[in-house]
């Protein structure tokens, strides 16, 4: 069960990981994810599906190491099982025609952003994707991605590939050079809230996809309840995207914060457990 | 059915047990105390049961006291209708293992039920002691987990009987308690049955929601081995809806489903401050430490270890939150419920436990608002006196908001234990499925058939909230309205 | 033409004339055509803390077969809650974008305890402002005056304390000291007072000699007491007042402009006419300001409030003078 089938270093701690799971693959539409425990002691890490191969039955996920799960799971080989994984959760993107569309994507976050810019080319859209991280080695998929844009910009903090800068300052080049009719946001949430301050300005409807903390996925913990419009969201169901104008940014970036302690206590036991 | 229970009452040996004891000396004998692990040594473990159950010759005499009514009312109690006079008086008798075997003629989890079923609301309200001798009613819960503790224990565990297969396929959506009673019966009939779980692990809310101290995890287990070694089909990981839809299994063969997805949404109560970190649900705080192991350091889920830890509610899940508060180390740990003691919904064995073992009840209080420190940890809750006013349609009393009465109260994690809202997962698969205003599926109370006339439902996904032993009374019905319907539609 | 914006809600409005809280303003069809007739702004239907009991105590009869587990009916009002807030915040938010005019939300309460929080979520839904409405009658034997007048500054504050959005209320003309505790009540920082709430009112039928409703709807009537109250407060209170009941046409709207009002709230006449008196109202106002010469509200708003020399009018309660000849 859910044999790992190729992996990709993408950079120190991003990995891309091609995972055999035919029912997802199958089932799988832009904009879901999956949750997997890769062993008996792992915690349950929800990934958004990067892209999926329908014929031969595997899922694409990228994985970054922030938690001892997540590193051990960067960890896996081909051949490797994972113990656990279940999905296509959360509802799928609403992808339609509505003429151009500005996709931004930041570090990790682009690998959940390439099913969505495939969707929107292949609905008839205009996209334009921005693609930013800290340095070069950080931005990933720049080829998949290119291949379902219509422009490709990409930004990144030190200058060290593509141009200096923000995601938001290529977004709003583009904004102020052409006329964007919808904006699609993911990456870290400062990343996500400072997009979102941006279009709002120009009153461009923006889907933000959150990365909430988790624990069933399934509506039943409530971990990733978030304020979007002054209502409670449960992000594995009623999500994960959302109207990136209507969501409580702030009370996000504290919510992520919640167990970052305790994550950075185990990782150091695992660490210690390893030398 | 009367007449099945006076036949069995009738055979020879149970004649003869009635006349050994004379029924005032039955009555004359006291209820016997359930041993106990003691509090301050329990409270060091996450995994120990409390309770430690009845040994042989204590669970001989508690069953003498039954005097073998010619009406059990006890049986109208028990919403699976166990024949509650033939287990009690085959233990007397010292059969313990035909004991056994009569649970599960009715019930396909007797060692749960014994451990978890409100029996002070249900069986020994009904019993004879307790409406007509105003005495305390025979311990049938003890007894019901002594006699299937003591065949799990014997080593030989009786698989009961499974009719030849009749060819026909159902699938079962969730793995708790209804699904598992459900199983139980299906298969007994002939049916093929698969059971889906969501989550990895089997067994629903007996696994990620009540606490080892109260229902260890390896007792379901071995529950579950018998439903396996009658037939019963497992899939794990498996949303039914998304990893395949209604049409796909249809595809596969199977013609009929019941649908036991459970509770799904934590509800909360919308005040200043909620979403700060460091409050979080009932569901989330119980499924880290039982389903995850986040209480062990071996797995690497965490969970939030509070110094001052309040839970905010009145029931079942709300005592479990905070007695796991208590042995995850807290130095308070504490109820918040907005009624008195009397009102609350939790089985009473349990409020008396929490209270041994030094659990803080604050009565009468509700919390208004929650204050956190500049990193959005929740440091302070304000909290209301209510005092209780008119009783309401469900007959209690409610509780009134008692005006300038705030007081706040330092707390390092929060609990919210108020309830959930049934799984959205099942009905927005489903858009031509009838559902309530609140979420749940509408169904016939008899066969509880859906407005999709192959889908069958039950438990918390129909009620809103079941305890264990009503969804799985649920469970049974459905089978036999599933029974009904697919043999009457061939 | 005339101008005829004015202020009020702590908002521009541009017209005086303002559609109440009622069942109307809780439908978004409705409200569009409020707007479109002139309002000066739509005050929506209440959010009402009783309500949540009532239908409570009907969940908890409707559950006879599959009855639920106690625990969870145990804290079921959060559920109900929570449902008709999220309602109105999407009634809010669905108001806010199809119309230009301020959209005020109101919530009626009568305890001062979390329910008011409940206004920052308002707030945040995209309310302009926010009316409360609040009520006791005050036939609890057990409470004296200050306790009841406690209750209406409590709240005032609890709800200034969580929102940023003007903040208005409207009362009954149950109070002991009446004229003090609308002035006390104008300095604590809101945005308005509305004189007065209507009541239901019981009724008896001497044929059947039995209790019934009287009528729903104020008449022309109506109007007199708040007119006095708004007369005899304008001038002296630090918030502006509207008026509010018995307001059917432009002749009472005018009334209660002279006497001091900022705004005049109308419902009964909503129902009655439709919705089109507002404008009615509106080119009334308009017609006679032209006549009058006025430019603005502000040039006559207040002229025949309590200042000055009409002082004698409106403290008289007695008829005697009247008969005796002398009128004002």
């Amino acid at each position: 069960m859910n044999q790992i089938i190729k992996t990709e270093q993408f950079s120190e701690n991003v990995v891309k990981l091609v995972v055999h799971a035919p029912r997802i693959a199958r089932a799988r539409k832009p904009g879901h994810f999956i949750i997997l425990r890769i062993d008996e002691k792992g915690e349950r890490i929800p990934l958004t599906i990067a892209g999926a191969d329908e014929k031969a039955g595997t899922i694409t996920l990228v994985a970054q190491k922030v938690g001892v799960s997540s590193q051990r799971l960067c960890e896996l080989q081909p051949g490797d099982e994972i113990l656990d994984m279940v999905g296509p959760l959360g509802r799928a993107t609403e992808i339609h025609n509505v003429g151009t569309v500005l996709a931004c994507g930041g570090g990790v976050g682009v690998a959940p952003l390439l099913p969505i810019v495939e969707g929107f080319k292949k609905a008839g859209n205009r996209v334009i994707s921005i693609l930013a991280a800290r340095s070069k080695d950080l931005i990933i998929l720049e080829d998949e991605i290119r291949k379902w844009s219509d422009e490709v910009i990409i930004m990144t903090d030190d200058g060290s590939y593509g141009r200096k800068g923000l995601v938001t300052a290529g977004a709003e080049e583009v904004i102020l050079r052409e006329k964007v009719d919808e904006c699609v946001a993911i990456g870290p949430a400062v990343m996500m809230k400072f997009t979102a301050l941006l279009t709002k300005k120009y009153d461009i409807p923006t889907q933000a996809s959150l990365n909430a903390i988790m624990v069933d996925g399934t509506g039943m913990c409530g971990a990733c309840r978030v304020t979007v419009g002054g209502e409670t969201k449960f992000t594995c169901v009623d999500g994960p995207e959302f109207d990136a104008h209507q969501i409580d940014f702030d009370e996000l970036l504290l919510r992520l914060g919640g167990y970052k302690q305790d994550e950075v206590d185990a990782f150091e036991r695992y660490l210690s457990t390893q030398k | 059915m009367q007449e099945y229970l006076k036949m069995e009452r009738e055979q020879a040996w149970r004649i003869e047990l009635r006349n050994q004891i004379k029924n005032k000396e039955r009555t004359a004998l006291p209820r016997v105390k359930m041993p106990e692990m003691d509090p301050q040594e329990r409270i060091c473990y996450q995994d120990r049961e409390v309770n430690l159950g009845l040994d042989v010759e204590n669970a001989r005499r508690e069953a003498s006291r039954c005097m073998d009514c010619v009406n059990p009312t006890c049986i109208e109690g028990c919403p699976v209708s166990i024949n509650i006079p033939k287990f009690v008086k085959n233990i007397e008798r010292g059969e313990f293992l035909e004991a056994a075997k009569t649970l599960k003629e009715t019930s396909a989890l007797p060692a749960v039920c014994g451990r978890v079923c409100p029996q002070e609301k249900q069986c020994e309200a009904s019993c004879f002691y307790t409406l007509k001798l105003k005495k305390d009613p025979v311990a049938i819960g003890y007894l019901e987990r002594f006699a299937a503790d003591y065949e799990r224990e014997s080593g030989q565990i009786s698989v009961p009987e499974v009719a030849p297969k009749n060819g026909m396929k159902v699938a079962a959506i969730g793995s708790g308690p209804a699904s598992l009673a459900f199983a139980g019966d299906m298969i007994k009939l002939g049916y093929e049955v698969t059971v889906f779980e969501a989550l990895h692990e089997i067994g629903g809310v007996l696994k990620y929601g009540i606490p080892e101290f109260r229902l260890p995890n390896h007792i379901v287990d071995v529950e579950l081995d018998n439903l396996k070694k009658m037939g019963v089909r497992f899939e794990r990981n498996f949303i039914v809806g998304r990893t395949a839809t209604f049409e796909d299994l249809k595809e596969e063969g199977y013609c009929a489903f019941f649908v036991a997805s459970g509770a799904g949404l934590p509800r909360f109560m919308n005040i200043p401050g909620e979403n700060y970190n460091g409050i979080l649900s009932s569901n989330e705080y119980l499924t880290r430490v039982n389903l995850m192991n986040a209480a062990n350091d071996e797995f690497d889920t965490p969970v939030l270890k509070g110094k001052n830890v309040a839970v905010v509610g009145g029931g079942n899940t709300a005592m479990d939150s905070v007695r796991t508060a208590k042995r995850l180390g807290a130095a308070r740990a504490m109820i918040i419920y907005r009624r008195s003691r009397e009102e609350m919904p939790a089985r009473v064995e349990e409020v008396h436990h929490a209270e041994e073992e030094g659990i803080e009840f604050i009565n009468l209080a509700n919390p208004v608002e929650y204050f956190a420190d500049e990193k959005g940890r929740v440091n302070r809750m304000r909290i209301q006196r209510m005092e209780l006013g008119e009783p309401d349609a469900s007959g209690r009393r409610r509780p009134v908001v008692v005006e300038g009465s705030e007081t706040d109260i330092d707390v390092d994690v929060v609990v919210v234990a108020i309830g959930v809202s049934p799984n959205p997962l099942i009905p927005s698969a489903l858009p031509e499925l009838k559902v309530s205003r609140w979420g749940t599926i509408e169904v016939d109370p008899e066969s509880m058939q859906s407005s999709i006339p192959e889908l069958f439902a039950g438990g918390d996904i129909v009620r809103g909230g079941a305890t264990v032993i009503l969804a799985m009374g649920d469970g049974r019905r459905a089978a036999a309205g599933m029974h009904r319907y697919l043999t009457e539609s061939k | 033409m005339a101008n005829l914006s004015t202020r009020f809600f702590g908002l521009e409005l541009k017209s005086p004339v303002v559609a109440a809280s009622c069942s109307m303003t809780g439908n978004l069809d409705q409200i569009r055509k409020i707007a479109q007739a002139g309002a000066g702004a739509v005050v929506l239907k209440s959010l009402f803390e009783e309500e949540i009991y009532v239908q409570l105590q009907e969940e908890l009869n409707e559950r006879k077969e599959l009855a639920a587990d106690p625990e969870y009916l145990d804290y079921f009002d959060y559920v109900i809650k929570e449902e008709n807030l999220n309602k109105y915040i999407s009634l809010i938010r669905e108001a806010k974008s199809e119309v230009d005019i301020p959209v005020v939300a109101s919530v009626s309460c009568i305890s001062s305890s979390e329910w008011t929080l409940f206004a920052r979520k308002l707030q945040d839904a995209g309310a302009d402002a926010i009316e409360l409405n609040l009520f006791i009658i005050p036939s609890n034997l057990d409470k004296n005056h200050e306790a009841n007048e406690q209750f209406y500054f409590e709240t005032v504050k609890k709800v200034l304390e969580v929102v940023t959005i003007p903040v208005t209320i409207k009362i009954s003309p149950y109070f002991s000291n009446l004229g003090r505790v609308i002035k006390d009540m104008s300095a604590t920082g809101i945005a308005g007072i509305t004189l007065f709430n209507r009541f239901y009112s019981p009724d008896i039928d001497i044929e059947k000699g039995s209790l019934i409703s009287a009528d729903v709807f104020s008449s022309e009537k109506e109007y007199l007491q708040p007119l006095r109250w708004t007369g005899i407060m304008a001038p002296n209170a630090d918030c502006p007042l509207a008026a509010t009941t018995g307001i059917h046409n432009a002749e009472t709207a005018l009334k209660m402009l002279l006497a001091g009002a900022s705004a005049v709230q109308v419902a009964s006449v909503l129902y009655q006419e439709g919705i089109s008196a507002i404008s009615k109202i509106n080119e009334g106002i308009a017609r006679w300001m032209d006549t009058k010469k006025y430019g603005s509200i502000t040039d006559f708003k207040g002229k025949l409030s309590i200042q000055a020399d009409h002082a004698v009018a409106y403290e008289r309660f007695q008829f005697m003078t009247y008969f005796g000849g002398k009128g004002f």
